[in-house]
């Protein structure tokens, strides 16, 4: 590469942020325009890193930035099969909120440019974490999504959004903060052992810690992993995120769960497992049964709630414990197919974030009990909101699918050698009950009687931009779904290397 | 051409993009583009079963496919996999949904901008099926599987808002799709547990692979009846077999067309596809067979039931369907056991008796699709000419309606197993199966007395059904309709149902015509297994069956039904109503409540799904978020931080996160000093 693709990844954003940063005033109607253009631009090159992916090795970027003879920082940036589909995710959900939010009233109203500057600083720390390969700069850029998300909280959010932004900012941060030490940790031990300055780089710390011992390294992934977990969320780790999403703005909630969460499991995945081996093996069973339960307790709290945004929050819950549950079977299945379930998860909830906020502002309130024949007035926002949710449930042919079903393969091989068949009763239970909270809020929500709780004269159904963003979506819900080997071609090269580091070990 | 078998189940996909996309402007709302798709289908399926049963290959299933992704270091493919039970099936499959879609052209004139939406739903839902007749392995197949679900949860949710009926109506219509998809997942997700085990076992799902003997024989026999257990699990679903059966009655909620499809053509009828793909596999454990005989057998017997008291025309005939699967699936459990024990005492008789139980319900599938599909359009020509699906509304109608009545006749006559007619070949065939497994395991003779049981009840609620629809005195919506001249069906209506006529009455001689021949499964002496390719005993199936003294009590059992039926609804010599005893009989009751089944899914559904959702939620929000929010009101020093903390004063929390910082440090020193770590 001889341009520095990545570092533009990062670059690009921010410039647009702080464009839109500074168009207040009579310029605040055309800020979108430019965060549609920034936005776009990065997705363009986003796509252009996907398919030069024979020269991601190439593309990597370093120089430093801080050296003393005690510490070495710098920034220097990466790509591989585990981000390259992150950056693609968090390029095109970007671009995509921008263009679906184009016409919501919440945005036209409340200072239009502050709300198109957070989403793209957002954008800016979210590349950063995914494109990282220095502990130090991984840290900042994970600091940075925080400040963004939490403004855009508590200035663009529901009746209680002070306590959902305060909430998330101190949970996430404390984490955070944990995550910290286990860094600290790693890179002083690592200069122990090395004899050498303290250098945070990922490959000098991952190369250092292969050599330390058991103990040690299982302590520090208890760290980094509750540090990660938390930002998942794995239960039971997650209470912020059904407020931050219930109070949260649509595009905000879309940028949340759509890549957000993905920092944690790429967290667990990038560094947890990376560098620290031994401590996954420790802690598999803790990993597995964490999984497990997320998925389970998240769907059953799903069939529970009674605002439609705060049951898709749950299911995220659900989801990702899919992804956790693959990460646990430490298998070469297990980890493939949880990365394709945290590429699946992304493109499927940000449809179903897009059609509740719609729900919220369209129809005035979100209250299942109070929704009902929706389908009548609204054919086309039904048809979405039906396609996200059979997507989310795992209809084979949807991406959601893939996510899925490898991932419960990959656990049952693994119970099977343990000698646990009984668990993948939960895995069934599982489905069974995600199939039932869509089934049944649908059957509120869209079908029957239409409701007469409500005042519906005014409803309207999908606009053109709101079209164009959830169409998108659902054509690569369905690509992928078709043909899974379009993102596992990324994905294997990386998982091969991960497990034959893992046999190794 | 036999390369080109992906095409059957792709071009009525296409059509379901095609009439996606452009449906509203054409005629009929894409309504012919649906039809062309179906008829392609069926053109290209006959096409392509001809080339297969008189090429070389036959009877060695033909079978093409392509890597599509790896899960580790197992492969999945994409493919085609052409035998015998395939020809069969895609031809019957497409051929009645060609009709049927002719039908709805008729049926479903009046539904303006919906059309769309019904034609490109009913495309899919073809196409599911079609796929997974075709379908090379077991993922695939599921696939299509799903995409049924799917379907059929659209289409019986068809009228789920603003139903032509009012507002109960839709309630109605949404609450059973939703039922149909649940119950139905239900058997879906124990498939989708034993696709695990036959994937973990074999390491492929290919039907190739898990066909072949040597391989079979690799496989601990316990995992491999476990996994056979969980398919049958998603059988119970799909083919709505007891426990699962309670969805489709309710199914009836959508159009009748679509309740024809779902009940002949595709969706219930891949179930019993399921156990006949999956034979090989299904018969290395007897016990697994005897299980599915005994579901079949009783579903047959306990579905019966509940038809003998309905006045829903289209619950009737829904409860029918349930009864005649619970044959197809007591025919392949029957001839299964036998097959299964035959193999493993070497006795080539027996397995050649399991082989004619496999015929026989394989047979039945085709020719209840036949009379099904003629009956529920039958029904549907009724319900838009009267406009009510209630029978003692109706009455009188056959002057009316004259070639719907004639054709509903044949029908009932088929499916009641009068002799000749297409039903009573293959009913009798089932019958003697079991009978044949009797002598094998006494639980086999009971299914037997059951299964003769089912078809007087059959021959008994079909003509009930019957003559309170056109015999007797004319009903008040007969009246009504006779004032509007509301008479008989358009032609695009009673065209396919004249067509169908013919095949109820006539496709059993299939079965003398080299049919049997197509579906012979047998284990060659290489151990391998095969359909198709059995010499064709024609006449001998005359012959045996009138020299079985079991025919003859069959066909007199059935006649005495027909006749009973006769003697309560025309002559009235029996007054129906002393069943009753004015309401107060409780078998009555317990039929018309269906056993209870709707209260217990609900109650299940409720205690289990809803009930403990809730206790979840209040422990999340107490106890998970109090002690969250516990913790941090206890940093800051009681209850003022949790003011604080709502006031979004963001100053006051670096202060806690320092403090934070440092309780945890030293924590993290200490810990790592007692582990040893540094």
């Amino acid at each position: 590469m001889d341009f520095p693709i990545l570092s533009l990844l990062i670059l690009i954003p921010l410039i647009g942020a702080i464009l839109t940063l500074f168009m207040g005033g009579s310029r605040q109607k055309s800020a979108k325009y430019v965060a549609a253009v920034f936005s776009a631009i990065t997705l363009v090159l986003a796509v252009f890193v996907l398919f030069n992916n024979s020269e991601f090795a190439s593309m990597a970027e370093s120089c430093e930035w801080i050296k003393t003879d005690f510490i070495t920082i710098s920034f220097s940036l990466a790509i591989d099969g585990l981000s390259v589909l992150m950056v693609f995710l968090t390029a095109l959900l970007v671009f995509l909120v921008v263009v679906f939010s184009a016409e919501a009233e919440e945005v036209e109203t409340d200072r239009p440019n502050y709300y198109h500057t957070l989403l793209l600083a957002m954008e800016v720390g979210l590349m950063g974490v995914y494109t990282a390969s220095d502990y130090f700069l991984f840290y900042i850029m994970w600091e940075v999504t925080l400040i963004p998300m939490y403004f855009m909280i508590s200035w663009y959010g529901g009746p209680r959004r002070h306590y959902a932004a305060i909430k998330f900012f101190i949970y996430t941060h404390v984490a955070s903060l944990v995550m910290l030490i286990g860094i600290f940790a790693m890179g002083f031990h690592a200069a122990e052992l090395t004899g050498g300055a303290v250098d945070f780089s990922f490959a000098s710390i991952a190369d250092a810690m292969h050599g330390a011992n058991e103990g040690f390294q299982a302590l520090v992934f208890a760290l980094l992993f509750f540090g990660f977990a938390v930002k998942m969320p794995a239960v039971p780790f997650h209470t912020w995120l059904p407020d931050a999403h219930t109070e949260a703005p649509t595009g905000g909630s879309v940028l949340l769960a759509g890549v957000m969460l993905k920092m944690g499991s790429y967290g667990i995945i990038r560094i947890c497992l990376e560098a620290l081996p031994a401590g996954a093996e420790y802690w598999q069973w803790v990993i597995i049964v964490i999984g497990l339960v997320s998925i389970v307790y998240g769907a059953y709290a799903c069939i529970a709630q009674k605002d439609l945004k705060k049951m898709v929050a749950f299911s995220s819950i659900s989801h990702m414990g899919m992804v956790m549950l693959g990460i646990g079977c430490l298998s070469d299945a297990g980890i493939t197919f949880a990365i394709f379930q945290m590429f699946a998860h992304g493109l499927i909830t940000a449809i179903l974030f897009m059609v509740c906020g719609m729900t919220g502002h369209k129809v005035g309130t979100r209250e299942i009990p109070l929704l009902g024949g929706l389908a009548g007035r609204m054919p086309i926002y039904a048809t979405f909101m039906m396609f996200a949710f059979m997507a989310s449930l795992g209809l084979p042919g949807l991406v959601g699918f893939w996510g899925e079903f490898p991932v419960i393969f990959a656990f049952y091989e693994f119970i099977v050698a343990n000698d646990m068949l009984w668990l993948l009763l939960f895995c069934m239970l599982s489905l069974m009950l995600t199939a039932g909270y869509y089934l049944w809020a649908m059957q509120r929500t869209l079908f029957g009687p239409e409701t007469t709780k409500i005042d519906l004269s005014h409803v309207h159904d999908v606009n053109k931009t709101e079209f164009a963003a959830m169409a998108v979506l659902c054509v690569l819900v369905a690509f992928f779904g078709m043909w899974p080997d379009a993102a596992l071609q990324f994905i294997e090269p990386y998982t091969d290397g991960l497990i034959a580091m893992l046999g190794v070990i | 051409m036999i390369e080109y078998t992906w095409l059957i189940p792709f071009v009525p996909m296409l059509c379901f993009v095609l009439i996606g996309i452009f449906g509203q402007k054409t005629p009929e709302k894409g309504g012919y583009i649906a039809i062309a798709g179906a008829a392609v289908s069926f053109v290209l399926s006959a096409l392509i079963a001809y080339e297969y049963l008189t090429g070389a290959d036959y009877p060695n299933a033909v079978v093409d496919s392509i890597c599509w992704f790896h899960i580790g270091d197992l492969q999945l493919n994409l493919g085609y996999y052409v035998d015998g039970l395939t020809c069969m099936m895609m031809l019957f499959s497409s051929f009645i949904s060609t009709l049927i879609f002719i039908y709805s052209v008729g049926y479903m004139g009046d539904q303006g901008g919906r059309k769309k939406r019904y034609y490109a739903e009913v495309s899919m839902f073809l196409s599911g099926m079609l796929g997974l007749i075709v379908s090379s392995n077991f993922l695939e197949m599921f696939i299509f599987w799903e995409v049924m679900g799917l379907c059929s949860y659209l289409l019986i949710g068809f009228w789920s808002f603003r139903h032509p009926e009012g507002d109960a109506a839709s309630a109605n219509a949404a609450s059973a799709a939703k039922k149909a998809f649940l119950v139905t997942r239900f058997g879906d997700v124990c498939l989708m547990g034993g696709l695990f085990v036959l994937l973990g076992a074999f390491g492929s799902l290919d039907f190739v692979d898990l066909f072949n003997p040597a391989k079979i024989s690799a496989v601990n026999p316990d995992t491999l009846t476990l996994g056979m257990l969980l398919c049958f699990g998603g059988v119970i679903g799909k083919s709505a077999q007891f426990p699962l059966h309670d969805w489709l009655p309710d199914a009836m909620a959508g159009p009748t067309t679509v309740s024809s499809l779902i009940h002949a053509a595709t969706m219930v009828k891949a179930g019993v596809y399921l156990v006949a793909r999956g034979f090989p596999l299904f018969v290395q454990n007897p016990d697994v067979m005897l299980f599915v005989g005994l579901i079949g057998g009783f579903t047959a017997f306990f579905t019966a039931t509940m038809a003998l008291n309905n006045m829903n025309i289209k619950r009737v005939l829904a409860y029918s369907t349930l009864s005649q699967l619970g044959y197809m699936i007591l025919s392949l459990g029957a001839g299964g056991y036998l097959f299964a024990i035959g193999m493993d005492s070497g006795n080539a008789a027996l397995m050649a008796a399991g082989t004619a139980g496999f015929i026989a319900g394989c047979f039945h599938m085709m020719n209840h699709a036949f009379f099904k599909a003629l009956l529920f359009m039958c029904s549907g020509s009724v319900i838009h000419a009267v406009g009510t699906e209630d029978m003692r509304l109706m009455g009188g109608l056959r002057k009316q309606m004259p070639i719907t009545s004639i054709t509903m006749l044949l029908g009932s006559l088929s499916i009641a197993g009068f002799p000749f007619f297409s039903g009573f070949w293959s009913k009798d065939l089932v019958i003697e199966a079991a009978f044949e497994a009797g002598d094998h395991n006494i639980l086999f003779m009971v299914m037997w007395v059951l299964a003769i049981v089912t078809a007087f009840m059959t021959a008994f609620y079909m003509f009930r059904m019957w003559f309170m629809t056109f015999a007797g005195e004319k009903g008040k919506n007969t009246l009504h309709a006779a004032e509007h001249g509301h008479g008989e069906s358009p032609k695009s209506m009673t065209m396919p149902l004249c067509i169908l006529a013919v095949f109820a009455v006539a496709s059993g001689f299939l079965i003398m015509f080299g049919l049997d021949g197509m579906l012979s499964f047998t284990q060659l002496a290489s151990g391998a297994f095969q359909v198709g390719g059995g010499h064709t005993e024609g006449f001998e199936y005359f012959t045996e069956l009138f020299t079985n003294p079991y025919t003859y009590l069959t066909i007199v059992l059935a006649l005495v039904g027909i006749f009973i039926a006769y003697l309560m609804y025309v002559k009235r010599s029996i007054n129906p109503g002393s069943f009753n005893r004015n309401g107060e009989s409780i078998l009555y009751k317990i039929l018309t409540k269906r056993w209870g089944f709707p209260d217990l899914y609900n109650q299940l559904s409720w205690k289990l799904g809803y009930g403990v959702a809730r206790g979840v939620d209040y422990i999340d929000r107490q106890v998970v978020d109090g002690t969250v929010n516990g913790l941090s009101g206890a940093v800051v020093g009681g209850g003022e931080a949790v003011s604080k903390a709502q006031t979004g004063d963001v100053h006051d929390y670096s202060s806690i996160v320092l403090l934070g910082i440092a309780v945890l440090s030293v924590l993290f020193i200490v810990i790592a000093k007692i582990m040893g770590g540094i």
